[in-house]
């Protein structure tokens, strides 16, 4: 379980690191990334298919980038891009085209719809963590300011 | 547009007359939009920016129109001295830390901390930021990206090693194919043939390796994982025309990589490889 968490977070990091993400924010990618792959491993564990997991873990991994962007200051871009790596179906890929290659039609469709629908789910989970206000993530940016003044 | 070009798009000097004034306005507005573009930035992000660049310097009177690879701004069009530019953007790498930069001076501009010629320092200043980590720390990312995804998805340690080195390998055919402006779908497929190749040869070798998690590995950094968020982002914004071209670059990418596995595998076989392990 800790292998899968510390893996994740240095595989997100190091896409941080190819997508130029400013250094302060390598370790918060890396955290997303990290809780994206849990809430797909819990999900995937507790028997929903691997397009559902993949949905309910962009959902998660899009609200905690517009919260990170508010509190930081950043481009939400800046943590959703990094983080949704870890769920984009390159497994699906590689699978399709090998039994398309190896001749199995059947396993190559079933892998091939099976990417598909991964793909749509990303879109649908990023779609409905994109749902809420914006002004609400602004508040949260709003409070830690009122809190640095106070401690001023 | 080549560097010198780019370089002689800053105008000589700032304090002509009034119609010079909103020509300069207009086009530090949209060569900012034009990095932002150029740099992953989403259509609605760019086109908020310059909006707010053209406002935040006292013109009113604009339209922006921002797509994937072109962006068209006008103002004072009922006026005499009406400007329109037109900046034709081809996507280019994806540079997160210049769209936060540019994200940062927007703001700042907006609260009008900055002049028209401070912000073009900025601009220039945003345009040459350098990649954070250097070639070398972008070839050792790949590796340690493609190493992790191989863990992730059901490697073994050993396997993850190899695909570091496979990771590795991918990204310095990358760094060099995009120096020579390979085509991109080129790219992807040579990329992920190479991969394949790499890991079957080692298979072939007897390395006893899980050569199916290797390339899965291995062909993580060429996922089109960029192209697909945006494309969500741009569709969510309205921006349907943009979203399509992105979707539809990220649903090329993916058959090109598939292309690139399939035709190593086909040729690896041919070759007398015969049954391969899944």
């Amino acid at each position: 379980m800790i292998d899968q968490i510390v893996v994740s977070m240095a595989a997100t990091i190091a896409f941080a690191v190819l997508f130029h993400v400013p250094r302060s924010e390598y370790l918060l990618c890396g955290v997303n990334g990290a809780i994206g792959w849990m809430v797909y491993l819990f999900c995937t564990a507790h028997g929903t298919g691997g397009a559902s997991a993949s949905m309910w873990a962009t959902l998660v991994l899009t609200l905690i980038a517009r919260i990170l962007s508010a509190v930081r200051k950043m481009p939400s871009t800046v943590f959703l891009i990094t983080g949704i790596f870890t769920l984009v179906p390159g497994a699906g890929i590689y699978y399709t085209s090998y039994y398309l290659i190896m001749n199995d039609l059947d396993q190559c469709v079933a892998k091939g719809t099976e990417t598909f629908k991964i793909a749509g789910a990303i879109v649908l989970g990023m779609i409905f963590g994109l749902i809420l206000p914006q002004s609400w993530f602004n508040q949260l940016g709003k409070i830690r300011k009122c809190r640095l003044n106070l401690k001023k | 547009m080549s560097e010198k070009e780019r370089k002689s798009d800053k105008p000589e000097s700032l304090e002509k007359n009034n119609v010079s004034e909103s020509k300069t306005i207009l086009n530090l507005a949209i060569s900012v939009g034009e990095v932002l573009l150029k740099s992953g930035g989403e259509i609605y992000r760019v086109q908020e920016t310059v909006s707010r660049i053209l406002e935040s310097y006292g013109i009113k009177d604009y339209h922006v129109f921002v797509i994937t690879n072109g962006i068209f701004a006008t103002v004072y069009e009922q006026r005499e001295d009406a400007g329109s530019m037109v900046r034709y953007v081809t996507i280019g790498e994806v540079n997160l830390e210049r769209v936060a930069k540019i994200n940062q001076l927007s703001r700042e501009i907006w609260e009008k901390k900055c002049t028209v010629q401070e912000a073009y320092e900025r601009l220039e200043q945003c345009r040459e930021a350098s990649n954070g980590a250097g070639k070398r720390g972008q070839i050792l990312a790949c590796g340690v990206g493609s190493a992790g995804f191989c863990y992730l998805l059901g490697g073994r340690p050993y396997d993850a090693m190899m695909s570091f080195f496979l990771g590795v390998l991918l990204e310095m055919f990358l760094l060099i194919a995009s120096k020579h402006h390979m085509s991109r779908i080129i790219m992807n497929i040579l990329g992920s043939a190479l991969i394949t190749t790499g890991s079957l040869m080692l298979y072939a070798v007897g390395a006893g390796i899980l050569s199916d998690k290797i390339i899965i590995g291995g062909i993580i950094p060429l996922v089109p994982g960029v192209a697909l968020t945006t494309g969500i982002r741009d569709l969510f914004g309205g921006d349907y025309l943009s979203g399509s071209i992105r979707l539809i670059d990220a649903l090329l990418t993916g058959m090109c990589i598939a292309i690139g596995v399939g035709a190593a595998i086909k040729i690896f076989q041919l070759l007398g490889g015969g049954g391969l392990p899944i």
